[in-house]
């Protein structure tokens, strides 16, 4: 299908009055062209934990869209992201996935860089460029924005995006429930093991959709149920306080981030946890005590998947994960697993989280595979000529989201859909795709900070 | 033409010499096989850079000398 310069998205293919997205945004070569310089280009990704980095020189190997980038601290300390491509004839500067290292050098013409992104070597410099080059201009490309927010790390291409507080906005509670302690101190986590990288035969969407909170797809994970796979050897989670909790969907409509969450009654008491592991089931009810002992409104919410606008996925409960959704191709998706747990956990507590989170996430976790053959065939069976003129159909639960909810006395931000007897609604899925189309036809940044229109709207 | 120096394998103190005919003493290897960081300790066509500290490129190394 030819696409009309980049015009059309909504409310042609993306159709949210009559709830009907076109196939063509997940299959269409030429729109997922364009995805990576209005969306990935534009918005702020995430690259990964200061963890990774603790020494000067030391190094990861990232991502932002299809692009290699270098999450680097250099020799001072400085925390940088690199474009991974050598300013001369655009070799890869590094072919590792972490490390240390004094410079970056080119193994095509040799090209080297220091770990602040400065040209420090050009070989023949005197005798072949006569000492002309100017050296200063063909640095390492460094992102025109970086954020590190309680120990993770963001990086944004674009110079006009607004900053990463801003960016999140009121979603930022939520990424909070993963980087905070389990027991509510603030950013607490550190990565568990290494970083679960695989290819999924799907558009990236599919993932990013699914995590915004599809709780409708339940039912493909019934054998993960059946078989217990969760921390106390019952289902997949150790969920006790859902019988109580409201449960949410969550999304914030000019940001593009949504989640499903749970909110707790006031005054509810921890619920018995991880029973098949004493010292892990007493960590968690003694972390559950503190969190409920500090102030702040978290202390009554449990985190459950949600997405950072574009393709940051997060689960901040069982397993406690990031994942990133990297673009490959329109019909390609290069997933990374990112794994937390509280820095002070005991090693015990660690051992048995990782056991469990290998066991659910991951290529070969159990309800992540089931999750995978959704897509991997859903993609695949919308990909003909036939196919393709049936759109997909996002009409759960239209109009049925309200603004300012507040279950006693604890306010959510933006539009929330109660799931409490509903089970499932499309409004998380129809606000990724509102804001998506937004990003196609923004033409800048300022078109697309609605909220700072808004708010000077109201001070006039 | 000598043969290629494998400069992955010099040390810190090593002293090499150039093409240019400059002694060069190695100060720190980053082992990537393309760089070293050395400092010039003699260079008959540019006295000025002895004493200086170089990125010095692994085709440039065409001797190792001694080390130290």
């Amino acid at each position: 299908m030819p696409m009309n310069g980049t015009r059309g998205y909504h409310p042609g293919l993306v159709d949210l009055a009559s709830g009907q997205i076109s196939r063509e945004i997940f299959v269409n070569d030429d729109i997922y062209a364009q995805e990576q310089e209005r969306v990935f280009a534009r918005s702020w990704l995430f690259i990964g934990h200061e963890s990774q980095i603790p020494n000067p020189g030391d190094f990861f190997v990232s991502r932002m869209g299809e692009e290699s980038v270098i999450l680097c601290r250099d020799r001072a300390g400085a925390v940088h992201v690199f474009l991974n491509s050598c300013r001369h004839r655009g070799m890869k500067v590094c072919r590792y996935d972490d490390g240390n290292t004094t410079v970056f050098t080119c193994p095509y013409h040799g090209w080297s860089y220091g770990t602040d992104g400065a040209l420090v070597g050009v070989p023949f410099f005197r005798e072949a460029y006569h000492s002309e080059l100017d050296r200063g201009k063909y640095g390492l490309a460094e992102v025109a924005q970086l954020c590190c927010y309680k120990g993770t790390v963001w990086a944004n291409w674009d110079s006009s995006a607004p900053s990463f507080h801003e960016y999140l906005g009121e979603f930022r509670r939520f990424l909070d429930l993963i980087l905070d302690g389990w027991d509510g101190r603030e950013g607490q986590a550190e990565l568990l093991g290494g970083v679960q990288k695989w290819i999924i035969p799907c558009n990236w969407k599919f993932p990013a959709e699914n995590f915004s909170g599809d709780t409708y797809h339940n039912i493909s994970h019934r054998s993960v149920d059946l078989v217990g796979a969760g921390p106390s050897g019952r289902s997949r989670r150790d969920y006790g306080e859902l019988n109580v909790a409201r449960k949410l969907h969550v999304a914030i409509p000019d940001r593009g981030h949504q989640t499903i969450t749970y909110a707790l009654p006031k005054d509810h008491q921890p619920q018995p946890a991880y029973q098949s592991s004493p010292e892990v089931a007493e960590y968690f009810r003694h972390c559950e005590e503190e969190r409920r002992r500090r102030p702040g409104a978290n202390s009554r919410l449990i985190g459950a998947p949600g997405e950072i606008f574009p393709n940051v996925a997060l689960l901040p409960r069982q397993p406690r994960t990031l994942a990133v959704w990297h673009p490959v191709n329109a019909h390609q998706t290069e997933v990374w697993r990112f794994f937390f747990v509280d820095r002070d956990a005991p090693r015990a507590v660690k051992n048995f989280l990782r056991d469990y989170y290998i066991r659910y996430s991951g290529p070969a976790g159990m309800t992540e595979q089931d999750d995978m053959e959704n897509w991997n065939y859903a993609h695949a069976a919308s990909r003909g000529v036939i196919a393709r003129r049936y759109p997909y159909t996002y009409q759960m639960g239209m109009g049925h989201a309200v603004e300012n909810y507040d279950y006693e006395g604890l306010r959510m931000p933006g539009r929330v859909v109660d799931l409490t007897k509903a089970q499932a609604s499309e409004e998380p899925m129809r606000n990724l795709y509102r804001r998506w189309a937004q990003f196609m036809e923004a033409d800048s940044w300022d078109q697309l900070m609605t909220w700072r229109h808004t708010a000077a709207q109201a001070a006039q | 033409m000598s043969d290629p120096v494998n400069i992955r394998a010099l040390a810190a103190g090593t002293h090499v010499v150039l093409a240019s005919g400059a002694e060069v003493e190695i100060v720190s290897n980053p082992e990537d096989g393309v760089w070293l960081f050395g400092r010039y300790l003699s260079s008959a066509d540019d006295p000025a850079m002895v004493g200086q500290e170089e990125m010095i490129f692994a085709q440039d190394v065409v001797e190792v000398r001694s080390r130290e």
